[in-house]
């Protein structure tokens, strides 16, 4: 308030205490990396001897033979869009369960645990049993996006209600969200109940694998109907950073501080169901990964959303993606089904936030 | 100025704002004072627009009503009661979000060490590297003004004075804080800035406030200079205690004395 402005920085630049962006840049530049090896462990990985080298031999020298004709379609047709698909779906579950935990200001928020993956696949089994008789028009209508679209549609009533019953005045209350959760998880899940009930004999089998949740069934078809979507929710979901930080002093003081909330909490809620929906409709439940990857990239560069949003993004990319090459390999040539192997990690994860950092939080 | 014109809230179906007008001018420090529940904080709520309200309130002859947050943040900073985070953030990283809205045609990187220098001005040089959620109530609170001052650090740009509103700002610091808190914002107002404050304490509003807003039961009972409003029969009226208003014999401030009403009466049957 000097009436001369201090604001010209003179001399050297120094790094101020307690101001972590560096930390934050180096680690996004870090998971750069480790998304590509991640990327490449994925197409080297598989019941199948194919070999990323005699593709790519085969690609440059336009040879024809067998094998290498065997390794193209092993690769581009199997383990490419399982890897896409990997990729968008381990950002996009990491970036939901971030964007939940800035919304309620609640690092224990995430879609699987709170219900909203419930309701996203409420709507996709609507479509998987109904979708030949009562959900015909809407099937028709919108093709293979009928699968994502329903679920996205299911994931978004879900995090209205939530928010409605959870938040008074701005405030969520930890208890009633993660009650309210239940609640709505398990209404979801009676109703998912019921249509399994009357599911005929196939509609049961692919109920029950896609239930368990899983890559395996990765298609370009499964890519062009979920990656649209969960990419334009990450895209959305990077202009939220500022807004996200200011959020966790509360609504009032974020709005005070200039950010338009109404229209904030209503995108952030659209691209969390976008992207959950879309991950849900073609892996089924595949949990924890909102809530591990957020919670240790706040441990190592805190919670500035700036470089959390990004970092979580690559980080869920590349766990996922991990996960999926440990599923193939360990009862190879069977495979788990990759929401167990998260699960695996979570678990004892989720069980460690509570008992090392239970203070943290306001119970 | 800030212009309340014929404000009244009603929240739920209890009306607890009644057609309150104040203009409160840049270069001063307003103080709203009265008894819990007479409608202080709604007050500063509704200018805030955290609540609904009927009537006008502008900001240098324009409507807040039409004003996008992000316009009214370059205006206007708001100092809440109190603030806990639930993620760990430390005290540097809580008073940069005051930088939030950013500031037009000012670089990024000129900013740089502003919350530096506001935590300075709080007191509280050197603890940027700590974590917010391990300071006392008394340390977070100055953290909050640090970043508020962050948001409104020019008090006039251009001409054009911005506010600070402050939710009993010191209601919970030692006295040193105290005062240091209400230099702060004594200073904001002398360098052309307005400054409105929630207050508790008479005393401090008798030592700091340039004009007060008296209420109760969610309506003024008295508005204007100190003179004028720190009386023994205003503040009676607004506190239903007996008070003695003083002037301390060399600084010419006034003092507010409470006056047992027990104590009194067995005074007078002795």
């Amino acid at each position: 308030m000097d009436s001369t402005m201090p604001l010209a920085a003179s001399g050297a630049r120094t790094r101020p205490d307690g101001d972590r962006s560096h930390i934050g840049r180096i680690t996004v530049i870090a998971l750069v990396f480790a998304l590509l090896a991640a990327m490449v462990l994925s197409m080297t990985t598989g019941a199948s001897g194919a070999s990323l080298g005699n593709f790519l031999g085969a690609l440059i020298s336009g040879s024809e033979g067998a094998d290498a004709l065997r390794d193209y379609a092993v690769i581009v047709n199997i383990r490419l869009p399982r890897m896409v698909l990997g990729v968008l779906i381990g950002a996009g579950l990491a970036v939901s369960g971030l964007l939940m935990q800035g919304l309620f200001r609640n690092p224990l928020a995430d879609p699987g645990l709170v219900g909203v993956s419930s309701g996203a696949a409420l709507g996709a089994v609507v479509i998987i049993v109904l979708g030949g008789t009562a959900m015909a028009p809407f099937t028709t209508a919108l093709g293979i996006w009928s699968l994502p679209a329903a679920a996205f549609g299911g994931g978004l009533v879900t995090t209205f209600v939530l928010y409605r019953v959870a938040t008074r005045g701005g405030q969520t209350a930890i208890a009633t969200m993660l009650l309210a959760g239940i609640a709505i998880g398990a209404l979801a899940g009676a109703f998912s109940g019921v249509l399994t009930y009357i599911a005929s004999e196939n509609q049961l089998r692919d109920l029950t694998f896609w239930g368990m949740g899983s890559l395996a069934g990765a298609t370009w078809i499964k890519v062009l109907a979920a990656g649209p979507i969960i990419f334009a929710a990450l895209v959305f979901a990077g202009f939220l950073a500022k807004g996200l930080n200011a959020m966790t002093l509360g609504e009032a003081t974020a709005s005070h501080l200039g950010v338009p909330v109404q229209r904030f909490k209503r995108i952030t809620i659209v691209a969390v169901a976008a992207a959950t929906g879309a991950s849900v409709a073609v892996s089924g439940g595949i949990g924890f990964v909102g809530i591990v990857v957020p919670h240790l990239l706040r441990l190592a560069i805190g919670p500035d959303h700036r470089y959390l949003l990004p970092a979580s993004a690559l980080l869920g990319a590349t766990f996922l993606l991990f996960c999926d090459a440990l599923s193939r390999t360990v009862v190879a040539p069977a495979e788990l089904p990759i929401g167990i192997v998260t699960a695996a990690f979570g678990g004892p994860f989720f069980l460690w936030i509570l008992l090392h950092r239970r203070s943290a939080f306001a119970w | 100025m800030i212009d309340i014109d014929s404000v009244s809230v009603k929240l739920g179906t209890r009306q607890i704002l009644h057609d309150v007008s104040l203009s409160a001018s840049s270069g001063k420090l307003t103080a709203i004072i009265g008894p819990n529940g007479s409608g202080k904080s709604t007050l500063l709520k509704a200018l805030c627009r955290d609540h609904a309200y009927s009537g006008v309130i502008s900001i240098d002859g324009r409507d807040i009503a039409g004003m996008s947050p992000l316009e009214i943040a370059s205006l206007r900073a708001v100092l809440p009661q109190s603030s806990n985070l639930p993620f760990p953030f430390t005290v540097r990283e809580v008073v940069a979000m005051g930088l939030t809205a950013g500031r037009p045609g000012v670089d990024r990187r000129a900013l740089h060490h502003l919350p530096e220098e506001a935590l300075n001005r709080v007191d509280l040089g050197g603890f940027g590297g700590r974590f917010y959620g391990e300071l006392s109530g008394g340390e977070q609170q100055r953290v909050q003004l640090a970043r508020v001052l962050c948001q409104v650090w020019e008090p006039v740009i251009d001409g054009v004075p911005r506010y600070l509103f402050l939710d009993e700002p010191v209601s919970s610091l030692d006295i040193k804080h105290q005062l240091m808190i209400m230099d702060v914002a004594k200073r904001f107002a002398r360098l052309g800035g307005g400054v409105i404050a929630v207050l508790h304490d008479l005393n401090l509003t008798a030592l700091y406030a340039d004009a007060i807003l008296a209420l109760r039961d969610g309506r003024v009972v008295a508005s204007g200079r100190p003179e004028k409003v720190l009386t023994d029969a205003v503040l009676e009226q607004v506190f239903d205690v007996p008070l003695r208003v003083g002037v301390a014999p060399r600084a010419g401030t006034r003092f507010v004395l409470p006056q047992s009403v027990e104590m009194a009466a067995r005074a007078s049957v002795a």
